[in-house]
């Protein structure tokens, strides 16, 4: 098996506004169906999301601008390589 | 002249209905109300329909439009 040239990083994002279950999906699909989104979990009760992604095609600012973008208010709280 | 339009948004708390909310108060160019129990959004704007829907789409929900009112 060759290793595959791509850069993968895992990112926890803050989200807030998020109430149920049903908005954790919606972010959960949205941002999961991103181009270079490898996996994503999002936690109601922490507030947060956590993304392995593509560096090439993504950075954790973007990834907290495209959930902005849904009408939730995301941070960058902590960054793990 | 400035229409109403009428659009039902798969909102289901008020997580759904504050990231509508959070995303129409992005616009500076519109005025909207919210009914969150009957899932319908009303949007005062000049911009068109479609992309009125897309902006509401963004928050990930079934939009559906029920025309001007």
């Amino acid at each position: 098996i060759m290793p595959q040239k791509v850069n993968l990083c895992s990112v926890s994002l803050g989200v807030v506004g998020m109430t149920c279950g049903s908005c954790v999906q919606s972010i959960e699909q949205r941002i999961g169906s991103l181009p270079g989104v490898i996996r994503i979990k999002v936690s109601l009760e922490q507030n947060n999301a956590t993304v392995i992604f593509d560096q090439s095609q993504h950075s954790p600012e973007s990834l907290s601008e495209a959930i902005e973008d849904m009408g939730f208010e995301s941070s960058l709280s902590d960054s793990s390589t | 002249m400035t229409q109403k339009h009428e659009f039902e948004v798969a909102m289901t708390c008020e997580g759904c209905s504050g990231a509508v909310t959070r995303i129409l108060n992005k616009l500076e160019d519109v005025k909207f109300e919210i009914d969150l129990p009957n899932r319908l959004v009303w949007i005062e704007s000049d911009r068109d329909v479609a992309f009125l829907t897309d902006t509401l789409k963004k928050c990930g929900k079934e939009v559906k439009y029920n025309g001007a009112k």
